[in-house]
């Protein structure tokens, strides 16, 4: 039984299609990332799989329950860490932490116990008692995930989890989520294609409510990408030499004096040898790896922060 | 136990934000303040009356005697025993209104039958009409008792009722008070929508009634202290409470009860603490036509017929007779009624909620 099915699941809001015909299949212990730009559905899944929003058509299982049929027996099971920061603001930690826990039917030292392993682990435990209202952006987000694991559910949902925190604190978040990998099914939500390729065992990319590629970050790389891409660092490049490059190769990109070129076989010495004979001075050139932004460009023709 | 953990939840979130709290419980008292200053409170300026007495009985000489007793209430000399020289003097604007006793009262009182008085103002004087009748029905009827039964017992010279005026506009006030807490009950759930800390909530496994007596449990502590402190300034600032005190803070909590079963379904229709606002569209018409700040004798049947369906009239009644003197017995009905209302405000707000769980 996979964690998470799906079967052509859709959501339309007044004639707009936010999700289209996903289909997903996610396995049990799994840490699964839906990655895709702003708006092309990836919230919208969650919120149907949390029970949230009744899917247009399709269906939708949770652990083997029917989001739509059982949907509170799907709740029992799953942990969410929504995408805004949702807390009570005038609560503490023990005080949050505490509400999710018993409205999960944990007993009181049950709680107790949960809560100071999580406030250990995420480093909150020097501000338990404080309200919330007083914490940073990544202290709360680290709490928002406490909560979403303080009653040990089978499969947790993190929409965007490090979505506006600056590059430490979103490091320190990415640490929490893999130390989880393998104890938990985790589906996460991200626009972000370094947390999809640090954290992910398999990642779905999403576009415009469709799911348009699935599998491991290096297989989507290599089965997808047709191009390579290559770096140079040059001087004295000139109009015709560019003219005979492009004529040569699928596309050309100049980046703040650096010139970048994709085709499908580089040969890394055949184009420095072209620019040398040419009188071309090349400081450095480099092959480059290809990265999940240039799968996703090579799928959807636009860029993920478009 | 879902529920116990949401409530405390919200209890907290209430109790430690100090600008709510103020308000909710500074209100009460703000209101009560401002209600008795503009009534008079203890001195109110007595109000100049004539009477015919066409009835000459001792039981209406004992109740004219009852009258002037009143503190509110100033006689002017001479009582009239002709009911045409006081139309005549009304007419010629010598006096500003007349209470004709007719003949037959004394037989009435004692027949236990309903007792008509009339009083006679100039109509373009309508405003005399409605600010003196709720103070003859206050008197008369701690003269001869609220009907049903008829329960007539001569009590005396001395009112027991210090200012008619608070004791007639307390009940309409403090319940007009109560209602307030619609909104407040309704802005905080539609705040936590807005914020989406419901939708996160909304991800357990709490099902729509532990949302709703969670929402609603903050608020019995402050329907309790509110209702205390109605009463306590009430009191202090001329309140006279004949009846059982107890039957009128039960009356009180009941009304709240209903108040919040109204802002948990404004809640649960509304988006957002704004949205909440649209909840005084219902407040203030509903208070207008339970009689909160006036009677509902000069309103059309048809207004009548709508506030006698809603439970607020019942509750200012029953308050008004049960402080005035009533007993429980005679207020029963507007119990029940009171009751059944909290019942299906709560099973309505219940089903409203579930619905916006899953979009």
């Amino acid at each position: 039984m996979n964690a998470v099915q799906t079967l052509k699941l859709t959501k339309k809001f007044d004639g707009l299609v936010a999700v289209n015909g996903v289909d997903l299949e996610i396995k049990k212990g799994e840490l699964f990332s839906l990655l895709g730009p702003n708006g092309a559905g990836k919230t919208t899944t969650i919120r149907m799989l949390c029970c949230l929003l009744k899917p247009t058509r399709g269906t939708a299982s949770v652990l083997g329950h029917d989001v739509v049929k059982t949907p509170f027996a799907v709740k029992k099971l799953i942990g969410v860490s929504p995408q805004d920061t949702i807390l009570s603001e005038r609560l503490n930690c023990w005080e949050n932490l505490a509400l999710i826990g018993k409205v999960h039917g944990l007993s009181s030292n049950e709680v107790t116990r949960r809560s100071k392993e999580l406030l250990e682990t995420m480093g909150l435990m020097e501000r338990a008692k404080d309200q919330v209202r007083k914490f940073s952006g990544g202290m709360k987000r680290r709490l928002s995930i406490a909560m979403a694991l303080v009653h040990d559910p089978q499969l947790l949902f993190l929409d965007e989890p490090t979505l506006g925190l600056d590059p430490q604190a979103r490091r320190t978040i990415w640490e929490y989520i893999a130390e989880l990998k393998g104890k938990k099914t985790i589906l996460l939500t991200t626009h972000y294609m370094e947390e999809a390729d640090f954290l992910s065992e398999r990642i779905g990319i999403i576009d415009e409510g469709r799911v348009v590629a699935l599998g491991t970050s290096q297989e989507l790389k290599t089965n997808l990408l047709e191009m390579r891409s290559m770096v140079v660092s040059t001087e004295n490049l000139t109009a015709e030499v560019m003219e005979d490059l492009q004529s040569k190769y699928s596309r050309l990109e100049k980046v703040k004096g650096r010139l970048k070129i994709y085709h499908k076989d580089l040969d890394f010495k055949e184009i420095v040898g072209y620019l040398h004979s040419r009188g071309v001075t090349v400081y450095s050139a480099a092959l480059e790896q290809p990265t999940l932004e240039d799968v996703f460009i090579q799928i959807t023709g636009k860029r993920l922060r478009d | 136990m879902k529920f116990w953990e949401i409530g405390k939840r919200n209890l907290k979130e209430i109790y430690r934000n100090p600008i709510l709290l103020g308000f909710l419980l500074g209100m009460p008292v703000a209101f009560m303040l401002v209600f008795c200053a503009a009534a008079g409170g203890g001195q109110a300026s007595p109000i100049a009356m004539s009477i015919v007495d066409e009835d000459r009985s001792q039981t209406s000489s004992a109740f004219i005697q009852y009258l002037g007793s009143i503190e509110a209430i100033e006689l002017n000399e001479p009582i009239y025993s002709e009911k045409s020289q006081a139309q005549e003097d009304l007419e010629g604007g010598r006096i500003s209104f007349y209470l004709f006793i007719p003949s037959g009262f004394e037989e009435a009182k004692q027949a236990q039958q309903t007792v008509n008085l009339e009083l006679a103002y100039k109509e373009a004087d309508r405003m005399i009409g409605l600010q003196v009748k709720p103070i003859i029905e206050a008197v008369g009827s701690e003269f001869l008792g609220v009907a049903p039964p008829l329960n007539v017992e001569l009590k005396g010279a001395e009112s027991k009722i210090k200012n008619v005026v608070v004791n007639f506009y307390f009940p309409g006030i403090a319940i007009f008070g109560l209602m307030i807490l619609i909104s407040t009950a309704a802005g905080i759930i539609a705040g936590d929508r807005e914020k989406g800390f419901l939708a996160r909530m909304f991800t357990t496994p709490a099902r729509p009634w532990d949302f709703i007596l969670g929402y609603s449990l903050p608020f019995i502590p402050v329907l309790i202290v509110s209702t205390l402190i109605y009463l306590g300034v009430g009191m202090a600032l001329g309140l006279t409470v004949v009846g059982n005190l107890g039957h009128a803070f039960l009356i009180f909590f009941l009304i709240g009860l209903c108040s919040i079963g109204i802002g948990m379904i404004v809640g649960s229709l509304v988006k957002s603490e704004s949205q909440a606002g649209v909840s005084w569209i219902f407040i203030v018409p509903m208070a207008m036509i339970s009689g909160a700040w006036f009677t509902v004798e000069g309103m059309p049947s048809a207004i009548r017929s709508v506030a006698g369906a809603l439970p607020f009239i019942h509750a200012i009644d029953a308050s008004r007779a049960v402080l005035n003197g009533s007993s429980f017995s005679a207020i029963i009905l507007d119990i029940y009624w009171l009751v059944g209302w909290a019942v299906v405000l709560f099973a309505v707000g219940i089903v409203l909620f579930r619905r916006t769980m899953v979009s």
